[in-house]
């Protein structure tokens, strides 16, 4: 727009002085044209000369008018938009400008039809300095305007000429939908208690357990935001939000320090911080379901987090967040119905430091060769939960994972990655909140779970997992989330692109006996689809 | 703990000695050869991508955030190639000076028309970049604007060096120039002749030596070859007696050679990136194997 502008005023002017100027010359005209029938005379000669001058004088004067204009032009352009942070002389564009051959002496030797390789006479055939009058080529693949203009932090530059597009960089916000669907067969009625995660399947038959919208962006030169907000189905089919994360975070803090602020995934272990989408396996392991929470620990809190100055990657992170509700599964969770462990729940307001969830991690990782890269994790949880009036909980955590990946790999295949986490888990529940359970109890709960994933060709992906969770025995609460239990899982999926999969699951479950509970075995298939529109979600070791 | 208190004593030692080399961190091993000729050995280099991988699917390495930490300059793309896995490292890297804007970032594009920029963005049409091709830098003409860009970092940042950085480049760019006219001469036989390349990585390079390379076996952008597709390509390759078809490292060089033996072309590896392939340690020398190896496949 600009520049039309620019452009218009640019000829307006000259115009106007060319139509002021022809005036005289046409006047002048009709002399030479009276005496063309007579011999010529010296005044007739004499005439003709004046008029010759006063032509070239008026050409030259537009000349010069229409170069001032061009001058004009071309420090508006390069001032206005140069990206270029010093020394923008001699520029790029000069660079490129200038002919690789000399091409009016040697046309044969260079084989190119490219204008402005070739036609430019003008520029010195080899040299590094600005070649006069801008840049009038049109080569495509080498001409410069100006530096690209850039409006995410985080984006890549777009191109004057490119139109707005969602996701292209050329906007404030990347926004993206991703739908994750499966259609599940279970040999239990109870799909809804053998799975453990809520947005894995709930029911026989079709599921759409995760709708999500994303929006990320930076906020201004300080903050970067982020919101996931999610949809789903339940097995009645009404649909239910979550705003599952959205929270900002410091761009430029000194000394390697982020900062984060509102609803987001508590950074403990591998699989937590992530989004279902993400994830290997069509379902949430059995011990992130049922110590972290179906919904995983999340909530509204604060983070900090320090990347260590190292020479290997060392980042130290610290949150705490309300832990309140279900998405505080183990910590202040009134439970459904008001019962969690079958002890009636306090559901109060926090009382203190001590009532909110501490959440520490520390991770490391090293690069065992060109191919390989290991990346350990220890993490813990601490808070206090609603079984009684001081009923606390402490959950600790490692995560291991290994990665291999060709030095050859197409699309990010083929690849090798084993990831597993261990959790302990100890859960003081108390009496109840009007201390009618006849006892209270500290259990020691642990569990993990190990996969390993093989990209074995582009778009390909074979998945084998194993899943334990031990919980302490009970005399006292027949509570269906305090079986012990295992699942084999097997999968193998199929991503046509980045942008789409389709995956086939195979899961076994065994649950243990219990003092109230039966065992049971339980075989469940999954076949899971999604979709993903919209930005392209950059991939996270 | 004295083992501890004494790499707590290198910290500040590393960062001092930081002071006299610049560290650069380029994510594609071509920005990284380009960085090398201007900076030559007063840059610390690293170089993020493998040259044998495919640069659009790069693992965001946790090692990767700390190196893009310590970088005084960042060498990058700036069209997308690098979307995948660039963002989430500069998050965690959290690295003002490399910020787009500062002269510590470069991005490699900037100044650059990019070639084929699609009118309508859709992933129909399979993984097409919104800015255009971003596999510039096979052109040489380029490189140079590359070279240029990186030399006027590099003086920003250490004026003391500037002089060692320019006469840098007016060498590399002074050898292009008279390479070209030898590249030139060796492609000049084949000009208007008809390539098929894997991926449509080389619309820069077809550009800048003459020869067309717009038929490939990827039936759209990133989408793995379908038969259908192929018997389309070699349908077309007998009817234009097409003799090469371009594959790089990453790519399933199987399916080349089978189009190969049933169009009689020959298969010739290929590599946007300097130590792709064998006796390719620089730009010159990745740009002469480029071109030797095509000159002799279409002869």
């Amino acid at each position: 727009m600009k520049k039309i502008i620019l452009v218009t005023l640019a000829i307006l002017p000259v115009a106007a002085v060319s139509a002021q100027e022809a005036t005289p010359v046409a006047s002048s005209s009709p002399t030479p044209a009276v005496s063309n029938s007579t011999p010529a005379t010296a005044a007739d000669v004499d005439a003709l000369r004046q008029q010759v001058q006063s032509l070239t004088e008026t050409v030259k004067a537009l000349q010069q008018q229409v170069k001032d204009q061009q001058a004009a032009l071309q420090k508006a352009n390069l001032t206005g938009e140069s990206g270029l942070p010093q020394n923008p002389e001699p520029s790029p564009i000069a660079a490129a400008e200038t002919p690789p051959a000399p091409g009016a002496s040697a046309p044969s030797s260079f084989p190119t039809e490219d204008t402005s390789v070739v036609s430019s006479t003008t520029a010195p055939p080899v040299s590094g300095t600005p070649a006069p009058g801008g840049f009038p080529t049109t080569d495509t693949s080498v001409v410069t305007s100006a530096a690209p203009e850039t409006i995410s932090s985080t984006g890549a530059g777009a191109s004057l000429t490119q139109p707005i597009t969602i996701g292209g960089g050329k906007n404030y916000m990347n926004i993206s939908l991703d739908g994750l669907f499966a259609l599940a067969y279970s040999s239990a009625k109870d799909l809804d208690h053998i799975e453990v995660g809520d947005h894995d399947p709930q029911q026989r038959g079709f599921n759409a357990r995760n709708i999500e919208l994303a929006f990320d962006g930076a906020v201004d030169p300080y903050f970067e935001g982020f919101a996931n907000i999610v949809f789903k189905l339940d097995n009645d089919n009404e649909t239910d939000v979550e705003v599952e994360e959205a929270f900002m975070q410091t761009t430029s803090l000194p000394f390697n320090l982020q900062l984060k602020a509102g609803q987001f995934f508590a950074a403990f272990g591998r699989l937590n911080p992530t989004h279902p989408h993400t994830w290997d396996f069509a379902d949430t392991p059995l011990v992130n379901g049922l110590f972290l929470g179906p919904d995983g620990l999340r909530g509204v809190g604060a983070q900090t987090s320090w990347t260590l100055p190292l020479p290997w990657y060392s980042q130290l992170i610290f949150a705490s967040q309300n832990g309140r509700g279900s998405t505080g599964f183990s910590f202040r969770n009134p439970g459904d119905d008001g019962m969690f462990f079958d002890r009636i729940t306090t559901d109060r307001e926090a009382r203190g430091l001590q009532d909110f969830v501490w959440i520490p991690r520390w991770e490391n990782s090293v690069d065992l060769s060109p191919t390989q890269v290991v990346l350990a994790g220890v993490s813990g949880a601490f808070g206090s939960n609603e079984t009684g009036a001081n009923s606390r909980t402490q959950i600790y955590g490692a995560d291991l994972l290994y990665k291999w990946k060709s030095s050859h790999a197409e699309g990010g295949f083929p690849f090798v990655k084993w990831q597993t986490e261990f959790m302990y888990r100890r859960f003081q529940a108390g009496r109840g909140a009007d201390e009618s359970f006849p006892v209270a109890e500290t259990f020691h709960d642990w569990g993990m779970y190990s996969q390993v994933l093989w990209g074995f060709r582009k778009g390909w992906v074979a998945g084998i997992r194993g899943d334990y969770v031990d919980m302490q025995d009970s005399n006292f609460t027949d509570d269906l989330d305090r079986q012990s239990r295992w699942r084999i899982s097997a999968n193998l999926t199929w991503y046509p692109t980045e942008f789409s999969k389709i995956r086939l699951q195979y899961n076994q479950d065994f649950l243990e006996e219990n003092f109230f509970l039966s065992g049971r075995q339980v075989e469940s298939v999954f076949l899971q689809w999604e979709f993903i529109l919209g930005a392209h979600g950059a991939h996270k070791f | 703990m004295k083992r501890i208190l004494l790499l707590l004593a290198a910290i500040p030692a590393c960062s001092f000695s930081a002071h006299a080399k610049i560290n650069v961190v380029a994510t594609l091993p071509d920005f990284g050869s380009l960085a090398r000729e201007i900076g030559g050995d007063k840059i610390n280099l690293v170089v993020l991508a493998k040259a044998t991988e495919d640069p659009h699917f790069v693992d965001a390495r946790p090692s990767f955030v700390v190196s893009l930490r310590n970088a005084d300059v960042l060498i990058d793309g700036g069209a997308e190639l690098e979307l995948g896995w660039l963002p989430p490292l500069l998050q965690n890297a959290r690295n003002p000076k490399i910020e787009i804007g500062k002269p510590g970032r470069v991005q490699a594009s900037q100044g650059i028309r990019l070639m084929n920029v699609p009118a309508n963005v859709t992933r129909a049409a399979g993984d097409v970049h919104a800015l255009g091709n971003p596999h510039f830098t096979v052109d040489p003409i380029i490189a140079k604007a590359i070279a240029q860009h990186i030399a006027q970092s590099f003086s920003a940042l250490d004026p003391a060096d500037a002089a060692f950085y320019e006469a840098n480049y007016k060498k590399f760019e002074a050898t292009i120039n008279a390479k070209l006219q030898e590249w030139g001469a060796a492609m000049s036989p084949f000009k208007g002749q008809q390539v098929v390349a894997y991926h449509d990585s080389w619309p820069y390079f077809a550009h800048r030596f003459g020869v067309n390379i717009d038929i490939f076996l990827e039936p759209k952008p990133g989408i793995p070859p379908s038969p259908s597709h192929l018997t389309e390509v070699i349908a077309q390759m007998k009817a234009q007696k097409v003799k090469a078809i371009i594959v790089e490292p990453f790519h399933d060089r199987r399916i080349a050679e089978k189009v190969a033996s049933a169009t009689g072309a020959k298969v010739v590896e290929f590599s946007q990136f300097p130590g792709g392939l064998p006796g390719t340690d620089s730009y010159v020398k990745l740009i002469d194997t480029l071109v030797s190896r095509l000159a002799a496949a279409l002869k």
